[in-house]
């Protein structure tokens, strides 16, 4: 398989009133083309922002260390996201190559335009086609991502459609302009079960049928064990442990990724207690020093997690982990 | 089996919402619904955004107008008739009866200490003489929160999701009441923080004996804490049952798909089960006879045409539905 | 990822002082700390504080009183003197002039000239006893601080056409202004206030009511309005009265922004959860009122009070700009910019524009200033995140 981009070293901090603030770490990972990769963690884990900096998305105050380096390999070559300036440069991974959606779906439509024009106006930037073509390819669109009566739809504004539908409605603006990566920022989180199953079924099927790679962004275990191929965990900024997606959820390494797994609630044993991970997230303003997650760490080990960053440790050849507990193990054996 | 300490009988909230004078339409937000929470139960309500649940917490707080039916309250000491409840027993009522907000970022004021907010109910409802006092009580229910003393001194700024969480709490528990409504209360909150607001809500629920109204729309997470659960669907009660009978034996197709909806944890296990389609239909424009016949994938004529009533199915197992006899081997 | 010990991420939240300082700081302490961080708005607020100080102490740091009883009645028209330290005689540790000779004689063919007798000296002097003055209007005092020897003259803006100091009127005029700011500010604010506050509150029918009357308020064209009570205002009318029925009536049509401000900001409080958590506590709506609705909103209210300032100011220079407002022995900025507007004081005495920058500072320090406090006071402004 050919990788379709990889991110190396990528750091950001962003500058606030309080300080510079670490969002993203030392975060390295590649996805190939094809691939669904899961990227999970709690609030301020730092997963939205390292999806956005994938389309040099981040808020002015971004700072990006220069060791950071994203790499996007399009048709035409290799692109350096990162160093990208112009907006015209930026039409490559914006809405390009590269497409986005979002937790809610009405503040990514224009209130004042209706879809159907979205949808053509966005065609029409990225292609040299005919506005009358763009039409055809944005109702195939909608009709293919399960909206019913899809002309009329067309014509719709977002407020006009419910929350599933217009998420619907979202992954079908996205997917119009063949993205060869999809960015999904927590698309389901705000939809009730029903309709974030809907939305999920929906999801895979796109997979099979284009064949793009995906980074689905989500806190919820369960939507990853039900998409990715592969499952990256963030915490505090910090890629903590990655592998394949049955590798991770059955045999979790990190003691965080364990205490996510054990935290859910799981319908097929309710007599076991809920354990949750411990303690509260550490703000932003106070990072640990050492492994980020010694605060809360169950298995710590002692001064070494306080002081020392974990490096990466191969626990097989595609499943990773950053934790001392396991880079003992390698050194002793 | 011990008195309940709510009982709705026929509850029904409507909001007029017609704004010419000819057709006066009103919104049944509730509709109709009848049940009663044991004293010192966890009792759980789930159901899909617009499905009511929470106009009916609402309603039981006395935070909603009862158009319809009645609601009482009886814990023992008093008993109150929720729909003629007003002045002094209103106040009372409002000792005895507290809500936990859903977002803990908006349910604090961002200009109040941790101490002034979580002592704003004993100052507001007179229930400590002196400061001294106050102060006492507010310690005393933040430590059973696991806030620190010198939590107490800072402003909800300082603090994440779950720690706020745990403020609400100690805010609605202060004054002491028998009845809790938590509204979603651990939705907002990050899935390690999760498990230990629920843990909180558990032990607090168990050590001072109180009535747990427990709202969610996940129902995992219900099953784990509630010991009653009802799944209510656009304003109706369409199942209800202890929670191990509920998850055991679902009853109506509306409680199945809801089940079949939780995405496995199983990467093998995928896209097996049976996936409810459409949405839940407006509440100004609701379907006649069953209200889930539109969506339900075993709905006949009947459906259409006449709505089912509670059923008795088991041991405190009610559903709403006409097929429930025939659909019982049909996998949930 | 590497094995490099890691060094505090947030810098300037370094001790548990610091952070403890931060997470204890009450919303006014965070706007403070956010207004001092933006440097544009510091400087209009210390320049703010300057013009504030010298228009509240304009008597005893103006030489002399700035009415028609002060003139110099030798120095029309004239040029800024500025004191200097040295001149081809040697230079001095005081501050001096030069004597201004005025002589009408055969050799300047029997008209007023004045001439500058470089050979003569007038020092400087600090503390002087001049005009007698009330500071504050309560104090009686006749000390100024600076003034001239043998009760010379300095003009340090020059004179205008009747010989009266520019320099003193400026600083009168700086309070002037600001005072009828302030009443107008504070008229509307009341105004604005109840209006707003009844409507944003009760909300319903009462609330449409009032709109609309707002609305209509607000499309009543301001100038004709102005001429029409100028027209009514009787000539005799003393110029501290007349001085009066300006600011009320500026206050009376600035109100209706304010109390739309004031509606919006309670209709969206009035919905927030803690305010309907207190209502479920019991809460009446005077607690509901005093405890949380008000404090939400006193520091968006400073804002719009320090914004609408400079319009008020404006609206005052305005006035008098086109004869309407203050006369007269009053002085205020607008006064002072409308004696610049003929072509004589462009092509020969430039000097009194002095004061229009004074009043294009004040202008600028309140809308710099009222800029900052409102990015301050709400965290969501900034694009941080």
């Amino acid at each position: 398989m050919t990788s379709l981009i990889d991110v190396e070293n990528l750091t950001l901090k962003f500058r606030t009133d309080e300080g510079l603030i670490t969002a993203v770490d030392n975060v390295s990972f590649s996805l190939n083309k094809g691939e669904v990769m899961g990227l999970v963690g709690e609030s301020g884990s730092g997963k939205s922002v390292t999806a956005k900096s994938l389309m040099h998305l981040n808020a002015r105050n971004a700072v990006y260390t220069p060791e950071s380096k994203i790499t996007l390999h399009t048709d035409t070559g290799p692109v350096d996201v990162l160093s990208l300036k112009k907006p015209s440069e930026m039409q490559v991974v914006r809405g390009g190559a590269i497409s986005m959606i979002f937790q809610e779906p009405m503040a990514s439509f224009a209130p004042a335009i209706t879809i159907g024009s979205q949808m053509v106006e966005q065609l029409m930037l990225h292609s040299d086609m005919s506005k009358a073509k763009a039409k055809e390819i944005s109702v195939e669109m909608l009709d293919r991502v399960g909206i019913s009566d899809p002309s009329k739809r067309f014509d719709q504004y977002a407020f006009e459609l419910s929350g599933g539908m217009r998420q619907r409605a979202m992954i079908a603006m996205a997917l119009s302009t063949k993205p060869k990566l999809l960015i999904a920022d927590e698309p389901t989180t705000a939809l009730d079960v029903t309709i974030q199953a809907q939305v999920i079924d929906l999801m895979k099927d796109l997979v099979d049928e284009f064949h793009m790679g995906i980074i689905f962004i989500t806190h919820d275990l369960g939507v990853i064990a039900q998409t990715a191929d592969k499952v990256c965990v963030m915490y505090l900024g910090k890629l903590i442990e990655e592998g394949p997606v049955r590798e991770v959820i059955r045999n979790p390494k990190h003691p965080y990724t364990q205490g996510l797994l054990a935290a859910l609630p799981r319908l097929d044993d309710l007599d076991s207690p809920l354990t949750p991970v411990p303690g509260d997230i550490p703000s932003p303003l106070e990072r640990p020093s050492g492994c980020v997650f010694h605060t809360r760490c169950p298995q710590i080990i002692g001064d070494v997690c306080r002081r020392d960053l974990p490096t990466d440790t191969k626990v097989d050849p595609t499943h990773r982990v950053a934790c001392h507990l396991h880079s003992a193990k390698e050194a002793q054996g | 089996m011990s008195t309940p300490l709510i009982k709705a009988d026929n509850l029904t909230v409507g909001y007029n919402i017609g704004k010419s004078l000819l057709s006066k339409q009103v919104l049944k937000a509730v509709n109709g619904v009848s049940l009663e929470i044991e004293k010192g139960s966890f009792f759980g309500l789930v159901g899909e955004s617009g499905s009511g649940k929470t106009t009916l917490g609402r309603a039981l707080l006395k935070a909603a107008p009862i158009t319809g039916g009645g609601a009482f309250y009886d814990d023992g000491e008093v008993r109150y008739d929720l729909t003629s409840l007003q002045g002094a027993q209103l106040k009372d009522y409002r000792k005895r009866a507290q809500l936990i907000f859903q977002d803990p970022y908006a349910a604090l004021s961002p200009r109040m200490t941790v101490r002034d907010i979580i002592a704003e109910p004993l100052e507001v409802m007179g229930l400590t003489k002196t400061r001294a006092e106050t102060d006492e009580r507010v310690r005393e229910i933040a430590a059973k929160c696991r806030l620190n003393l010198e939590h107490l001194r800072r402003f909800p700024h300082a603090f994440s999701g779950g720690q706020r969480q745990r403020i609400s709490i100690a805010r609605a528990l202060v004054s002491g009441p028998q009845f809790v409504v938590a509204d979603e209360s651990v939705a907002a909150l990050d899935v390690s923080i999760q498990a230990d607001v629920l843990n909180l809500l558990k032990q607090i629920q168990r050590d001072m004996g109180l009535t747990f109204l427990f709202i969610s729309h996940d129902l995992s997470v219900v099953a784990h804490t509630c010991d009653h659960v009802a799944v209510m669907y656009l304003g109706r009660l369409v199942e209800t049952a202890p929670t191990r009978k509920l998850f055991e034996a679902p009853r109506h197709p509306y409680t199945k798909a809801l089940f079949s909806a939780i995405p496995s944890l199983d990467p093998d296990d995928r896209g097996r089960a049976q996936k409810l389609t459409g949405e839940i239909p407006s509440p100004t424009n609701q379907p006649s006879g069953c209200k889930f016949h539109t969506r339900c994938p075993h709905a006949i004529d009947l459906c259409k045409s006449q709505e089912p009533t509670l059923e008795h199915v088991g041991d405190q197992h009610e559903v709403s539905c006409h097929r429930w006899r025939e659909l019982i081997e049909v996998p949930a | 990822m590497t094995t490099e010990t890691q060094g505090s991420a947030a810098e300037p939240v370094q001790d548990q002082t610091a952070k403890e300082a931060y997470f204890t700081a009450s919303q006014g302490q965070l706007i403070w700390a956010r207004f001092k961080k933006q440097r544009a708005a510091m400087i209009a607020a210390a320049l703010l504080f300057v013009l504030v100080l010298s228009g509240l102490f304009a008597p005893f740091l103006s030489p002399y009183d700035p009415t028609i009883a002060g003139r110099n009645k030798d120095y029309l028209n004239g040029a800024p003197t500025i004191p200097m330290f040295c001149d081809k005689n040697g230079c001095s540790s005081r501050p001096f002039l030069h004597a201004l000779e005025r002589e009408r004689s055969m050799a300047t063919n029997f008209r007023w000239v004045t001439t500058v007798n470089e050979d003569k000296r007038i020092y400087m002097e600090f503390f002087v006893e001049g005009a007698p003055y009330k500071l504050f209007g309560v104090i009686p005092m006749n000390t100024h601080l600076f003034g001239m020897q043998d009760g010379a003259f300095i003009h340090l803006f020059g004179t205008d056409a009747a010989g009266k100091d520019i320099f003193s009127r400026t600083l009168h005029a700086i309070w002037t202004s600001l005072q009828v700011g302030t009443i107008g500010v504070l008229i509307a604010f009341v105004m604005a206030l109840v209006i707003g506050g009844i409507s944003g509150y009760y909300g319903g029918w009462i609330d449409s009511v009032i709109q609309m009357v707002t609305d209509a308020v607000r499309t009543v064209p301001p100038i004709p309005l102005f001429m029409a009570v100028a027209a009514f205002m009787p000539p005799e009318m003393s110029a501290e009265a007349r001085f009066f029925y300006i600011s009320v009536l500026l206050g009376f049509i600035n109100w209706p922004t304010l109390a739309r401000r004031v509606r919006t900001h309670l209709l969206t409080e009035r919905n927030q959860e803690y305010v309907l958590a207190a209502q479920l506590c019991g809460a009446s709506s005077s607690h509901v009122i005093r405890r949380h609705l008000l404090p939400s909103f006193t520091s968006y209210i400073i804002v719009d009070l320090v914004i609408s300032f400079p319009y008020m100011v404006l609206s005052e220079t305005a006035l008098s700009f086109i004869g309407l407002g203050l006369k007269d022995p009053v002085n205020s900025l607008g006064v002072m910019l409308q004696n610049v507007t003929s072509a004589d004081v462009l092509l020969n005495y430039q000097w009194y524009f002095i004061p229009v920058i004074f009043f294009i500072a004040l202008v600028l320090a309140f809308v710099f200033v009222g800029d900052g406090l409102r990015d301050a006071a709400d965290p969501y402004s900034d694009n941080n995140k």
